[in-house]
């Protein structure tokens, strides 16, 4: 059995580190898999640009998506994955700066999974990413390989 | 006529008396000398009455002569008699068609009369006619005239109305102008309003952002440095970490002052007492220790934008929690009452106050009384406060003493119609 991907799509480095600081932390040791923009997450979804071949059987648990990226914002990158036979039932969860009412309206009308705000006190963010971690890859059933 | 019979008659005389003549002579034949003596006489009688036949033939042929000549003037007399009879008779015809004319002509005079009479009748009841007519056209004139009046009435009407017409477009024009200058200051205003929302957006994330990596980074030095850092270090990364979440909070409270005044006003009758009650209970869920007493009326059914006043009551509510937190046991107050005769809507506590003199900047965005040390906040709280009471059309004022407790009365429309504010 394949262990349980989290593909991070963050351009922040600085929230990069601190998030997987935060997984390991908290125990969390599954493998990340790092987008740094919104296309770099559409290649590593659909096998195209620096992942062409990658083996599309295997897709992550989780995708955190933060909503501000350069090329393809974390909006356009929701629609294109939800618009793919390959990718529409894949569990998308918002990680995100903004708690403004039209991302979040946005978001959850793109068919955003989840939408989780992050705090600016470390001690809160760390445990934002415990319980999504718990949640998404233990407490979350996912939808069957095949179609996801 | 008669006269040429008798004519004829004397003519015929004559030859009677020769046929006797010789009726006598054939009578006296035995004697032969008486005879001759006889017949000479017979002879001389003749030859006398040859002459007289001669004579009486010129007479006669004189006669006949005058006879012709009669019988002339009597074809002459004739033709006139004729012609007179011929007129006579054309007399008589022209007569008897005059009569006939005459006839008809007084059976038309007949007619005529009574076509007369019938055209009497007519021109009585023409007459008749005409004399309603005329009263008919008085009765007209007064109404024409009437109507007149009316016509003028209506002229003078028309030129008030054309005069407040001329205003009215005058108005509009004016009207028209202010609009557009309206629709250029709204212009500008949703300019404006965008431009603040993309500032809030961006404060939202890209300000946010770096203050969770300080944060996060000196946890982590704290953390995993931990056997490196002496005390002091150790104090100094806490006062940048409490430094990083202060700002965290100020620019939340930022955005939230911000979006209460572009957030789009939705009013409905809402209960403004369970409204508080919530939010009561929220604030002791915070600090269940805490001995406070809320007194919340019953029915304060309100014409308010839900949303934005619970925003209003949690500050209100939330200020008074604060402030009476040095207190051993607090009442908090929440109700309507009647100032100056219109009603007021209040939050009171018995805790901390204000010194009044300073209660102008209560209102001011940033503006703080206490020290954070006393009592924390981002002194945003009332100025968020204040501007929803504004966008609601009321008013907010407060009322303290040091140490005497604080009472914060605000005011709503009472339909909340007509009323409302941008920002």
């Amino acid at each position: 059995m394949h262990e349980k991907i989290i593909l991070l799509v963050e351009d922040n480095s600085d929230d990069e580190m601190l998030t997987l600081r935060a997984l390991k932390k908290n125990n969390i040791s599954n493998e990340v898999v790092v987008a740094r923009n919104g296309a770099e997450a559409l290649d590593y979804l659909f096998g195209t640009g620096a992942y062409a071949g990658r083996n599309l059987s295997f897709m992550p648990q989780v995708v955190l998506l933060d909503l501000n990226l350069p090329k393809l914002d974390g909006l356009e990158v929701l629609r294109r994955v939800r618009a793919d036979e390959r990718t529409k039932l894949l569990p998308m969860v918002i990680l995100t700066s903004s708690n403004e009412e039209v991302d979040r309206i946005n978001g959850y009308g793109l068919g955003a999974n989840s939408y989780v705000r992050k705090p600016v006190d470390y001690n809160q963010f760390s445990e934002a990413v415990l319980q999504l971690g718990l949640y998404w890859l233990v407490l979350n059933e996912s939808p069957p390989a095949s179609r996801a | 006529m008669s006269t040429s019979k008798s004519v004829l008659s004397e003519n015929e005389t004559p030859k009677d008396a020769g046929r006797l003549g010789l009726v006598r002579a054939s009578g006296l034949a035995p004697d032969r000398s008486a005879a001759e003596i006889s017949q000479r006489a017979l002879l001389n009688i003749l030859e006398d009455f040859a002459a007289e036949k001669r004579s009486l033939e010129g007479g006669q042929r004189a006669m006949l002569n005058i006879l012709g000549d009669f019988d002339l003037e009597r074809t002459r007399m004739e033709g006139a008699q004729r012609a007179v009879l011929n007129i006579l008779e054309d007399s008589v015809a022209e007569k008897t068609q005059s009569e006939a004319a005459q006839r008809s002509m007084l059976n038309i005079l007949d007619d005529f009369a009574s076509e007369k009479t019938q055209l009497e009748a007519a021109q009585g009841a023409m007459v008749n006619i005409l004399a309603d007519f005329s009263e008919e056209k008085g009765r007209l004139e007064e109404t024409q005239r009437a109507v007149l009046n009316i016509l003028d009435d209506f002229e003078t009407e028309k030129n008030k109305v054309e005069l407040v017409n001329e205003q009215l477009e005058k108005e509009i024009e004016e009207r028209k102008c202010v609009e557009a200058r309206m629709h250029g200051v709204n212009a500008e205003l949703l300019a404006a309003n965008k431009e603040l929302e993309a500032f809030s957006y961006s404060v939202s994330h890209d300000l946010r952002a770096p203050l969770r990596g300080i944060d996060g980074f000196s946890l982590a030095l704290l953390e995993d440095y931990a056997d490196k850092l002496d005390a002091d270090g150790k104090d100094y990364l806490h006062r940048v970490r409490a430094g990083t979440q202060r700002m965290g909070m100020l620019i939340d409270d930022m955005l939230n002052l911000a979006r209460v005044a572009r957030t789009e006003i939705r009013l409905e009758m809402s209960d403004l007492g369970a409204l508080a009650r919530s939010v009561a209970s929220e604030l002791q869920k915070t600090q269940p220790d805490r001995c406070v007493e809320f007194q919340i009326q019953e029915s304060l059914e309100a014409y308010v934008d839900c949303h934005l006043m619970r925003i209003a009551l949690e500050n209100l509510l939330g200020n008074a929690w604060k402030f009476t937190s040095k207190r051993k046991s607090s009442c908090i107050g929440f109700g309507r009452t009647s100032l100056g005769g219109r009603p007021a809507y209040y939050v009171r506590d018995d805790g901390a106050g204000f010194d009044p003199a300073y209660a102008s900047r209560l209102f001011g965005a940033f503006q703080r009384l206490h020290e954070k040390s006393d009592f924390p906040g981002t002194g945003v709280g009332l100025a968020t406060v204040q501007r929803i009471i504004h966008r609601h059309g009321g008013r907010i004022w407060a009322e303290s003493a040091l140490e005497k407790g604080a009472t914060f009365y605000f005011t709503l429309p009472e339909t909340g119609q007509g009323g409302l504010r941008d920002a």
